[in-house]
């Protein structure tokens, strides 16, 4: 196919008006240009890979193309401009990849063509070494702006994680005969796991919530703030029953029944479609105890089972009793209940733990935790502390990829 | 962002029904070429869709968030007042996708079938 650069001055003139070579003589020109190739190249084809070693750099005649690593765009360089220069000038390895973002006209000229070209005018270095170092100021701007924004986008971040912080129980209500300990370690900034522990305004229930917005980052971390808040709102103030107040606890439960499903209907409902275009989701445990009898009222929406250790050994899951809250605005939920002897624990938990990855890419897994637990352990707080160190070092040197979340409680025995 | 291969058939049950069949792991990287498939297919008319997930090996919370991006997609006044959706339906999940679909209760959502021929006369 006929180009538009078969003849050498029409090389010439599409090098002489490229920054990097301005000012060069044009018998220096017309070397490079009688040693250039010419190159086609489709849409989308990498021209150059970071890392690789390389001695041409290309100057597009025509097109477009993006300065690259991986899916992070650097830069475009368009129609004019060179790329690939750096490696030509110092021989080290390409310091970034160039993809064609359009199917692209390239000039490429060889180091060996480049520097015979050069030598033969002892002001074309000098003016090369110009256009390299305006290019370096350019750089260095650019890395100052970017630093900058950067700084700014962590301070609202840090204001972000102080804010959120709020969002979590400053400290678990002290309960006679019953011991509270909650764990929250986030894998960023901010995180989209949450817990709260809150006694009814109401009545003697004492509430306990565990929860995990889908994805992670910012979005997340404004959902959880979300979901913590209308689930505490619907439900801090009861449900609409004077029966609440009274302490025969059949009533008790069966008005725990109703405060639970109020609060996570009307929760999913309001998500599901104020939100719907956002298909934000959270697991959810929310438990309402009397924390007199033991009775745990409890809704499992989509969490992972809370495990109840017995005094006996024997340990029980709290299954799910309904899927994910805030997708489908008809989604119907369940209560179950179950009872808190003295000497059992429950322990709740967000898939930072059961799905921690070690660097072989295995998950720590629902029976890694069973075998952790030490039940027996006097101090909740050291219960918690033992699973968080299997978990550690199960994970070994592999990142922290998810938030992770624990909250436990144990009903102690009268005598001790 | 990754692709997904996608393969896209038709097949007739009470009601025309288009069945995607997709091969990878849907998660962030590549949820969105699950959404963009069906937001063309749903242009192109389809009502009903059967997705097969039978080569799918690992489904994340972007997958789930896609699926119901697609139920939306689907939705009209008379199915947002069901708990479940009347217009899509999972075929075929892998052991590891079906783990998560009881653990995050989307079966409670969403009608599972392992025979391509119940799920497309469930419609």
């Amino acid at each position: 196919m006929e180009t538009p650069l078969t003849s050498t001055e029409n090389r010439i003139d599409t090098l002489k008006n490229c920054a990097f070579l301005r000012g060069l003589e044009k018998s220096v020109l017309s070397k490079l240009a009688a040693g250039a190739e010419t190159l086609r190249v489709a849409a989308d084809e990498t021209v150059i890979t970071r890392g690789e070693t390389g001695s041409t750099m290309y100057f597009i005649v025509s097109g477009r193309a993006r300065v690259h690593d991986g899916e992070v765009i650097w830069a475009y360089i368009e129609e004019g401009e060179v790329f690939g220069e750096m490696a030509v000038l110092d021989s080290e390895v390409r310091s970034a990849s160039v993809t064609t973002e359009s199917d692209s006209l390239l000039l490429s000229i060889d180091r060996a063509v480049f520097y015979a070209a050069l030598s033969s005018d002892p002001n074309a270095f000098k003016a090369v070494l110009h256009a390299v170092l305006k290019r370096e100021r350019e750089i260095v701007h650019e890395i100052k702006t970017r630093s900058t924004t950067l700084l700014a986008y962590q301070k609202e971040l840090e204001i972000g994680r102080r804010i959120q912080a709020d969002f979590l129980p400053a400290s678990v209500p002290v309960i006679d005969n019953w011991e509270v300990a909650s764990w929250f370690e986030a894998a960023r900034e901010v995180a989209g796991d949450f817990y709260d522990v809150f006694k009814l305004k109401t009545s003697p229930l004492l509430a306990i919530v565990i929860g995990d917005v889908c994805d992670k980052g910012v979005g997340a971390a404004l959902f959880m703030t979300l979901f913590r808040s209308l689930i505490r709102a619907s439900s801090l103030y009861g449900y609409g029953d004077s029966s609440l107040a009274k302490p025969a606890s059949n009533e008790i439960i069966g008005s725990a029944s109703a405060i639970l499903l109020n609060s996570i209907l009307t929760t999913n409902r309001y998500i599901a479609t104020t939100h719907a275009g956002s298909s934000m989701f959270a697991s959810v445990f929310f438990g309402l105890l009397d924390t007199q009898s033991g009775k745990l009222s409890y809704v499992n929406a989509g969490h992972e089972a809370p495990m109840i250790f017995r005094q006996n050994g024997e340990v029980d899951l709290l299954d799910i009793t309904g899927g994910v809250v805030g997708l489908f605005p008809a989604a119907n939920f369940t209560v179950e209940t179950t009872r808190l002897n003295e000497g059992d624990l429950i322990f709740s938990y967000t898939d930072g733990i059961n799905e921690a990855k070690n660097l072989d890419g295995q998950q720590f897994g629902e029976d890694r935790i069973l075998k952790a637990a030490a039940p027996e352990e006097n101090n909740i707080d050291i219960f918690l502390s033992i699973i968080l160190d299997a978990v550690r070092d199960f994970r070994g040197e592999a990142e922290q990829s998810d938030d992770i979340t624990m909250l436990a409680l144990k009903h102690l025995s009268s005598e001790t | 962002m990754g692709t997904l291969n996608i393969m896209v058939g038709q097949a007739q049950g009470n009601v025309p029904v288009t069945i995607l069949r997709v091969e990878g792991d849907i998660d962030a990287a590549t949820h969105k070429s699950l959404q963009d498939k069906a937001a063309e297919v749903v242009e192109g008319g389809a009502t009903h869709i059967l997705l097969d997930l039978g080569a799918v090996n690992y489904m994340g919370s972007a997958g789930f968030r896609a699926i119901h991006a697609m139920t939306n997609m689907l939705s009209d006044e008379a199915s947002s007042e069901l708990s479940k959706s009347p217009y899509l339906k999972l075929l075929n999940p892998t052991e590891a996708v079906a783990r998560v679909i009881k653990t995050l209760g989307f079966d409670v959502y969403l009608d599972i079938y392992q025979d391509r021929d119940e799920a497309v006369g469930s419609f």
